[in-house]
């Protein structure tokens, strides 16, 4: 029986995101950008639908003079990624 | 990366696992760097201190260590501007943390030594008592460097820093609780002046190997990991 996919990660640039920031603590918009390599516009609207759903959050500070977007997973976001991870392993046939 | 949301799970997979791995290489590149640099520091650190103690014929040169913190802080602002945009994870903050806490317990150690030892100094007329009563210090701060390397070592999941950090220090603090520096200096002839001033310079060898080791080594190979 095939457990349904959570549509707001099964994207592939919302899932990146969501892996990205698995692993690390925090990680800054500009290194978001350069490892998923999508576009700052695209990027951008992804990870407002992923701070809408609590997901992520979203701290905007200032780095110096330059203002800086700093992204962390939240609780309810890390929640969703291991119920994602357990779907998918009934599509993938892993006990 | 485009919207796609008709993935198969695959693909999914394939995202998940190539995103974890690049995060965590990019924080493994990080700690890397940081260690690679407090460990060139406190190399530095280690034939500056010596030279001064040398020219100067003092063991002042020793109270530079004070500063070496401020350098590696300095140092590593300055080199992290070309990699502001690195992410930060948990196992980073736990090699950081682990040296910042060896680093207050070092220093603070070495502080309260050298004030006593100065107190003892200017209190006892007999040069045995002085040598009965004063804080060798030398030891227990290779006890405590060796125990930041060991636990670097389980953090980052390399065992031979661990045995590295657990042996040598063990070595070492027990080598210079027993002189067998100065006692090698002797055998090898070395004049007895030099023997005397032998605390100038020999713990800094020490602290050059462990640096060499316990921090530079690890840290240019966790830059270089692919």
């Amino acid at each position: 029986m095939f457990k349904p996919l959570d549509p707001l990660l099964h994207s592939e640039l919302r899932l990146a995101i969501v892996s990205l920031l698995i692993g690390a603590e925090e990680a800054e918009f500009p290194y978001i950008k350069e490892q998923t390599g999508a576009t700052a516009g695209n990027l951008s609207v992804q990870i407002d639908k992923l701070s809408a759903a609590g997901y992520i959050e979203v701290e905007k500070t200032f780095k110096g003079k330059k203002p800086c977007t700093v992204c962390r997973i939240t609780s309810t976001g890390l929640k969703a990624f291991e119920d994602y991870v357990e779907a998918l392993k009934s599509y993938l046939d892993v006990k | 990366m485009e919207e796609n949301i008709n993935m198969t799970a695959e693909r999914s997979l394939e995202i998940i696992t190539e995103q974890i791995a690049q995060s965590r290489r990019a924080v493994s590149k990080r700690t890397g760097q940081s260690l690679y640099i407090s460990g060139l520091c406190t190399m530095g650190m280690a034939v500056v201190v010596p030279i001064i103690n040398l020219l100067l014929k003092t063991t002042l040169g020793h109270l530079l260590w004070f500063a070496l913190p401020f350098i590696i802080l300095f140092v590593l602002r300055t080199t992290d501007k070309d990699q502001e945009h690195a992410p930060i994870n948990f196992v980073g903050n736990l090699v950081g943390k682990t040296w910042v806490t060896f680093g207050i317990f070092g220093l603070g150690f070495f502080t309260l030594s050298i004030v006593w030892n100065s107190i003892l100094i200017h209190s006892v007329t007999d040069p045995m008592a002085f040598v009965a009563h004063r804080v060798n210090f030398s030891p227990i701060i290779f006890l405590l460097m060796g125990m930041a390397v060991a636990m670097t070592g389980h953090i980052l999941k390399s065992k031979w820093l661990v045995w590295f950090g657990i042996i040598a220090s063990m070595v070492i603090a027990i080598g210079s609780y027993a002189g067998v520096g100065e006692m090698i200096l002797a055998r090898c002839g070395a004049p007895l002046q030099m023997v005397a001033w032998s605390n100038s310079f020999l713990p800094c060898v020490s602290v050059f190997v462990f640096a060499l080791f316990g921090l530079l080594l690890p840290g240019w190979m966790l830059k270089k990991q692919k």
